[in-house]
């Protein structure tokens, strides 16, 4: 983890998006300055549809404490 | 009308169906069907002669939704565009019994064409615009109290349509068609199919608030002393004057009952529509010479099947569905197909002509291209590891995949065996064909599963 | 291929740098293997930020590039155009989203800035699987196809022959007009349907 100065634990959790909707979507809570916590990391798809259930099981095997897909 | 046939870059092909339609963007080719028209319409004046002496004058007139008569040899209206009659062969008795003939006879063009056959002709286009429409709620079908159209004087709105057109069989004058009676009182129901779940669609069928208002205006207008009732459950006019149009019927007198009519049965030569009026809360039984059923609008017969022959799909109810609801709302998924008015959903006309110049932008769109751009994210197949098994072909939503024979030199020679290909122009790299795969024979570049596995790995450790 | 990627970071203004610290960002991607050279930028989109990238592909010899920024969505096609103009295909080029899906969503500058590390680190280790990609084009046919007679389709077709392209236009019954034909006057002007 690279997060410095954290004193507090935060669940790790790997966002798969779809490009053209939760991507999307996440940049518009950007534009609309929603918070939320930092330790979500997003990944960008090209699609819902390119999902492989072995990207979720290598991020739980990699200690990913979530995963969020969302398209 | 008369724009679209005198135009020199259109070229009209009435009484057609397509068949068929392959390839991608830029480079379609389809099929189109040409019925039987049974008229040569090159040498046809459309001086209508024909019409005149055909002996089978007493057939339903589809035009006039059953309303009005028609023979046998018929243009659809006689503002027909193109102004040609055509032959309904199941009626025709030269067609059916090999008798009459008379029009063959009498024509001074000699365009009668008895021995006429569906024609194939194949076009290459380059983008397509899908415009088919609608068709009405087969309430009679659904609406047990409202006489499943046992009724002669429950009619739709549309059958309305054609009692106030002048160029109806009524000649614009509204009479009812059990007696031929000036009906003292119309009264008009709404959603007759449309926001009714149980009995009809879910949705708003967006453009029936606006033309019962114009209906019940047209019955003050033409009738003064007449009493228009409209029953409704909302009255929807958002759109530019069109709560001004809908005052103004009101002030006209159109009497406006909130409420969904519970029954119709006849009393005497009248009908007597039984409801709540929710406003005052209770009981009214309001008596009618005519009723009008704003009725839903459907997908027009046949829509399911141009979809599925084009590639596209179609929402829970069977309209097109766009892309993007809000932001590519007149493309679909098939690139270079785009959507024109209600086949879409249901619209009124501003709207329509709205989303068909939208359609027609996207058109101009590709054409100003010299060529078009393919998009280097496609699929690809490692043809070596492919079984064959044809998994992803159904997979693809764009219909990129297809299952062909290649040759392999194997220890005993050459092995011709299937192997799956993708084309690039219609792949638009979703990647769903590659988590399908089993042999992982296909890879989505620029988004292979190297690279998406690369970048859990980078996040998470 | 060698591994010589390069980073460029975006302060947006202050956009991005109030909440992440875009210096750190580009020391820790220094220490990033593969990752020769990082900077940071005011307005990488701008014109001396595009040339800023043109320049450092020519004198560092890279041969990958990342640029952490705004939303790929917006300027993905802006920097791929400045990256090909350095010299290097277009696809040999990740962008990360460091504005929309960082500064402006969080607060906590160290655990934004953190962040802004790990997704550099994620397109760095992308980048470097990536492989170059070539557009081709296919021909077009300029000639449309209207299916439906009606209002729709007839107002398609009359635009898009009016723009010079030859429409076909087919309809299932013997004349045009669909629906439209049948109605009489039409709201809320009360015109003829014809």
């Amino acid at each position: 983890m690279s997060v410095e100065n954290t004193n507090q634990w935060e669940p790790k959790i790997i966002v798969f998006a779809c490009n053209w909707c939760t991507y999307a979507a996440a940049d518009l809570a950007g534009l609309n300055r929603l918070e939320y916590p930092a330790e979500v990391r997003i990944i960008r798809t090209p699609c819902s549809g390119r999902m492989d259930p072995m990207f979720v099981l290598r991020a739980f095997n990699r200690g990913a404490d979530g995963v969020l897909l969302s398209g | 009308m008369v724009a679209v046939a005198q135009h020199p870059n259109i070229e009209l092909i009435t009484y057609a169906e397509v068949t068929a339609v392959n390839g991608y963007i830029g480079n379609f080719t389809v099929t189109i069907k040409k019925k039987a028209k049974y008229v040569d319409w090159d040498v046809c004046t459309g001086c209508g002669t024909c019409e005149e002496k055909c002996p089978t004058k007493k057939l339903k007139n589809e035009f006039d939704l059953g309303l009005g008569q028609r023979t046998a040899i018929h243009k659809l209206f006689p503002q027909a565009v193109p102004g040609k009659p055509y032959i309904d062969a199941e009626n025709c008795l030269k067609l059916t019994k090999d008798k009459c003939g008379i029009c063959e006879k009498i024509c001074p063009t000699e365009a009668i064409r008895f021995n006429d056959r569906d024609e194939y002709i194949t076009e290459e286009i380059g983008a397509i615009v899908i415009a088919t429409g609608y068709d009405l709620f087969p309430w009679e079908k659904a609406y047990g109290e409202y006489g499943y159209g046992k009724y002669p004087d429950v009619i739709t709105s549309l059958q309305f349509e054609r009692l106030v057109s002048s160029g109806g069989p009524t000649g614009g004058k509204i009479k009812r068609p059990s007696d031929n009676k000036e009906p003292q009182s119309v009264a008009f129901i709404k959603c007759v199919g449309s926001r009714d779940d149980a009995k009809g669609k879910s949705y708003c069928s967006r453009a029936c608030c606006m033309y019962t208002a114009k209906h019940a205006f047209q019955v003050k207008e033409k009738m003064p002393d007449s009493e228009a009732y409209v029953f409704y459950m909302d009255v929807r006019t958002a759109g530019k004057n069109y709560e001004e149009f809908y005052q103004r019927s009101v002030n006209a007198g159109a009497r406006y009952i909130r409420g969904r009519v519970s029954k119709i049965y006849p009393r005497g030569d009248k009908l007597v529509l039984k409801s709540e009026d929710t406003l005052l809360g209770r009981p009214i039984e309001v008596e009618a010479d005519l009723v009008v059923l704003a009725t839903a609008m459907v997908p027009s017969e046949g829509a399911e099947e141009l979809a599925k022959t084009i590639g596209f799909s179609t929402d829970k109810d069977g309209f097109y569905q766009e892309a993007h609801p809000k932001l590519q709302p007149v493309d679909t998924f098939a690139a270079g197909v785009y959507l024109a008015g209600c086949c879409q959903g249901p619209k009124d006309i501003p709207d329509t002509v709205a989303q068909a110049s939208a359609a027609a932008v996207k058109v101009c769109g590709v054409f100003s291209k010299a060529e078009l751009p393919t998009e280097p994210m496609v699929s690809e197949v490692n043809t070596e590891k492919c079984s064959g098994c044809g998994f992803c072909v159904p997979i693809c939503p764009y219909k990129a995949i297809s299952l062909e024979e290649i040759q392999e030199r194997g220890h005993h020679g050459t092995i011709t065996r299937k192997a799956a290909r993708i084309n690039s122009s219609l792949c638009q790299g979703c990647g769903a064909c590659v988590p399908a795969c089993r042999t992982q024979a296909l890879n989505l570049k620029g988004y292979t599963d190297e690279q998406l596995v690369a970048e859990v790995d980078a996040l998470c450790l | 291929m060698k591994k010589r990627v390069g980073v460029f970071v975006c302060d947006c203004g202050t956009n991005i740098a109030s909440v992440v610290d875009t210096e750190k960002v580009a020391e820790a991607a220094r220490k990033i293997p593969g990752v020769i050279f990082a900077t940071t930028y005011k307005y990488m989109c701008s014109d001396p930020g595009q040339e800023l990238i043109r320049n450092s592909i020519r004198e560092h010899e890279l041969e990958q590039v990342v640029i952490a920024s705004c939303s790929p969505r917006m300027h993905e096609p802006t920097f791929r155009k400045a990256v090909e103009a350095g010299g290097i295909n277009g696809y040999l080029f990740e962008m990360i989203n460091i504005r929309e899906q960082d500064s402006w969503v969080h607060r906590n500058r160290s655990q934004a800035t953190g962040k802004a590390i790990d997704l550099v680190r994620m397109a760095v280790s992308k980048v470097l699987r990536n492989t170059p990609l070539q557009i081709s084009s296919i021909p077009i046919t300029k000639k449309a196809l209207v299916i439906g007679g009606g209002i729709a389709g007839m107002q398609a077709a009359l635009d898009i022959a009016d723009a010079g392209y030859p429409v076909v236009l087919v309809e299932k019954e013997a004349s045009i007009g669909g629906k439209m034909a049948q109605l009489d006057k039409t709201f809320p002007t009360m015109d003829c349907a014809a």
